[in-house]
């Protein structure tokens, strides 16, 4: 446990606990921890909003799972998924308090990070006000979301050969 | 006459935002807008005062560790709880490394794009960008080759387009004035930066847990296992080596790579020591103890306050003097927004009375942001690094007045430079100078203590709420990277009845107070030269130089418009 070394499979929730849906991510990575049956050696980490500072934890990532509150104008609680380069094509920033996904992303690059692969899962919020609680609609969702994620890294954690067929 | 508007000032929407009006070729009043409601103290209120560090760390997006800190030293003071010596200096170490770590990155990651112009790195002679690196410094990555690598990297980056990094800068600016080596010796040090991080912040996974959110304060000490015999225990004499390790090379780094750069980089704007001077009035909690809590003059960092830009006199610090305005903010209080209350009387009334956006301007006569204006004796602040390095020189702080010296040595500058854009750039370069070393000396305590057999790090005498007096009060303090941070709680009847934070960026970026004087931000802008309205980087340069933070919100990514896949429910 002495460091931050990054497995070779990462899953990153992002967001605010306390701006209600926005923390959705968070969430969702807090319920995954309690999946039973799920591969070895996957690094599930919380990442709140620290941006640029979450990079050691992706560092030597080969695969990565991103769970985010997206507005992408649907109804509340709706499921959807980015991969590769329509997730680096977001909106970046150069905040470092606040440095978008993409900046994440970017910054993974220019250490010649080795990620193969990448997908963001995303669910709509209703609300993003101050508050510790889920709306709803994105509660209900959260299942739908942690299932989806784990679905996703069984695949993954299967011989090549197999995952092909 | 124009009136510029930067906003988002950190890209991020809804955050800070900047209005500034531009007479002759220069700013003649500035004002600065939080547009993003905080409302923590709403949160907080009716919890556990045990847990509210756990709520609090969230306020801010990077700046967790300090207000889980400020938290828990807020509900001691109210239960009169000292906290064991190793929880002071795991504390101690916990928050030198972050400041260390937040100044590393806000020079390279956020601020120097400001003044470095990437692009030129591309056409910079990798053998010249060699000796000027071995001109500044004995860092061993200097070689011509290694130069050449990085500018091949960022060759490849720029042809694939996926520079999305560097996308926001000025390019080609006229008031970008570094030569293509300095450029190229930037971008190079942008990303070893990078790896610092990465390698340092391990000092963090020791002490807080694997989390980035550290796990290990406890109201009363911390959670962190000391045995000196026990392998898997957090802190045994193996991991006191690795975190001096990991101190030693901080150190370096800062000591070969950061000092160096921002004396060369200042070297060739003398300008900026002249621009984004402020109102000379410094506030310092002061902080990192090194005894009890109680006794101010046990601060490594010295408290106090300077004002008028008077460096000979530094006066005594009351958080009874500490004072909250809302005339220009989107509050009410309850006997009207006049009048400036106490954080212990603090209210936090929403009330939003801007026009609907999207909008113009902002209606700066009236209410325009959503920070309140803290005032220390009515009078306005600047909070940060400079305003620390200003209250240890103005103190008598050898070792800030000796580095200090030395900086305006190599500047061949005077202390009053230090009223500026570049002063603050320089002041937290120094402090990361300063506290990277007594990270070194933290832990040594730590080793020590450990070798004598002194595991104690939690005092658990007030953990029992039935041991609690029905009503208390208590003001945490810390100074967080960005300036001075205190917490204000009250506890009745074993839950918080009322929670107010004033946070540095408040200090810095508030509004207008209703006598009319103006804030950090405001002033510092006045009379700065605008070379071209549409591409105001001046502007970001002293704002930047603040280390603004105004990310205490919400983080939604933006996917209007994008390709993404809606999953059907199963």
């Amino acid at each position: 446990m002495s460091a931050p070394r990054a497995a070779s499979t990462v899953v990153l929730g992002l967001g605010n606990v306390i701006h209600s849906d926005d923390g959705a991510g968070v969430h969702a990575v807090q319920r995954l921890k309690e999946t039973p049956d799920l591969p070895q050696d996957i690094d599930l980490i919380e990442g709140g909003t620290l941006g640029l500072s979450l990079l050691p934890y992706l560092w030597d990532a080969v695969r990565i799972v991103v769970l985010d509150a997206v507005d992408v104008g649907q109804p509340p609680g709706t499921i959807v998924r980015l991969s590769g380069d329509e997730i680096r094509s977001l909106r970046g920033s150069v905040s470092v308090h606040l440095v978008g996904l993409a900046d994440l992303l970017g910054a993974l690059q220019l250490v010649a990070n080795p990620t193969q692969e990448i997908t963001l899962l995303g669910v709509q919020p209703a609300s993003t006000e101050w508050g510790t609680e889920l709306s709803q609609e994105v509660q209900a969702a959260i299942p739908q979301l942690v299932r989806a994620a784990r679905e996703l890294l069984c695949r993954w954690s299967q011989p090549l050969e197999q995952a092909a067929g | 006459m124009a009136r510029i508007v930067v906003d988002p000032v950190t890209r991020i929407e809804g955050h800070l935002r900047i209005e500034a009006q531009v007479d002759g070729g220069a700013v003649s009043d500035a004002w600065s807008s939080g547009t993003m409601f905080r409302g923590i103290e709403l949160i907080l209120r009716g919890r556990d005062p045990r847990e509210a560090w756990i709520w609090a760390q969230r306020i801010c997006g990077v700046c967790t560790t300090v207000h889980a800190l400020t938290s828990v030293r807020a509900v001691e003071d109210a239960l009169g709880v000292e906290v064991p010596e190793n929880a002071r200096i795991i504390r101690n170490i916990i928050a030198g490394t972050q400041h260390v770590q937040d100044h590393v990155i806000h020079f390279y990651h956020l601020h120097a794009l400001d003044w470095v112009d990437v692009t030129l790195a591309l056409k910079a002679d990798p053998g010249k960008t060699s000796q000027l690196a071995e001109s500044i410094s004995d860092w061993p990555k200097s070689s011509k080759n290694y130069f050449k690598a990085i500018q091949d990297r960022l060759k490849a980056l720029v042809a694939s387009k996926q520079l999305s990094l560097f996308s926001s800068g000025y390019w080609g600016h006229p008031a970008y004035h570094l030569p293509p080596e300095a450029n190229l010796l930037a971008v190079a040090h942008y990303l070893e930066a990078l790896e610092f991080q990465r390698e340092f912040i391990r000092i963090h996974a020791v002490l807080g847990g694997k989390n980035p959110h550290l796990q290990t304060y406890l109201v009363g000490g911390m959670s962190t296992a000391m045995d000196p015999n026990e392998p898997q225990a957090t802190i045994n004499p193996e991991r006191i080596t690795f975190l001096s390790e990991l101190a030693s090379k901080a150190q370096e780094f800062v000591d070969k790579v950061y000092i160096p750069d921002v004396l060369a980089v200042a070297s060739f704007y003398p300008d900026w020591f002249g621009r984004g001077e402020n109102l000379g009035n410094f506030l310092s909690y002061g902080c990192f103890p090194q005894g009890s809590i109680k006794d101010p003059t046990r601060l490594f960092l010295p408290r106090g306050i300077i004002m008028n830009r008077d460096l000979s006199k530094v006066h005594p610090f009351d958080p009874a003097n500490v004072t909250e305005y809302v005339t220009h903010s989107w509050y009410n209080y309850s006997d009207g927004d006049q009048k400036a209350k106490h954080p212990f009387e603090g209210e936090t009334n929403p009330k939003y009375t801007g026009p609907k956006p999207p909008f113009e301007h902002l209606e700066v006569e009236q209410k325009y942001s959503w920070l309140k204006s803290p005032r220390y004796q009515d009078q306005p602040m600047e909070v940060g690094p400079l305003s620390r390095m200003l209250v240890a020189y103005a103190s008598g702080h050898q070792e800030v007045k000796d580095l200090v010296n030395a900086a305006l040595g190599k500047l061949n500058a005077q202390p009053t430079a230090l009223f500026s854009t570049l002063g603050r750039i320089a002041a937290r370069a120094i402090e990361a100078q300063l506290l990277a070393r007594h990270v070194s000396k933290w832990v040594d305590e730590l080793g020590a203590n450990l070798a004598h057999g002194d595991l104690r790090i939690h005092n658990g005498e007030k953990w029992d709420p039935d041991t609690w007096p029905r009503e208390a009060k208590g003001f945490g303090f810390h100074e967080a990277p960005r300036g001075a941070l205190a917490h204000w709680v009250q506890i009745e009847d074993k839950k918080i009845k009322n929670y107010q934070c004033v946070v540095p960026t408040t200090w810095n970026a508030g509004p207008r107070d209703a006598n009319g004087k103006r804030g950090a931000y405001e002033t510092s802008l006045l009379k700065t030269p605008i070379a071209d309205p549409e591409r105001p980087v001046e502007i970001l340069r002293t704002i930047h130089s603040f280390d603004p933070c105004l990310a205490c919100a919400v983080h939604v990514v933006d996917a209007q418009g994008r390709k993404y896949r809606v999953l059907k429910a199963s």
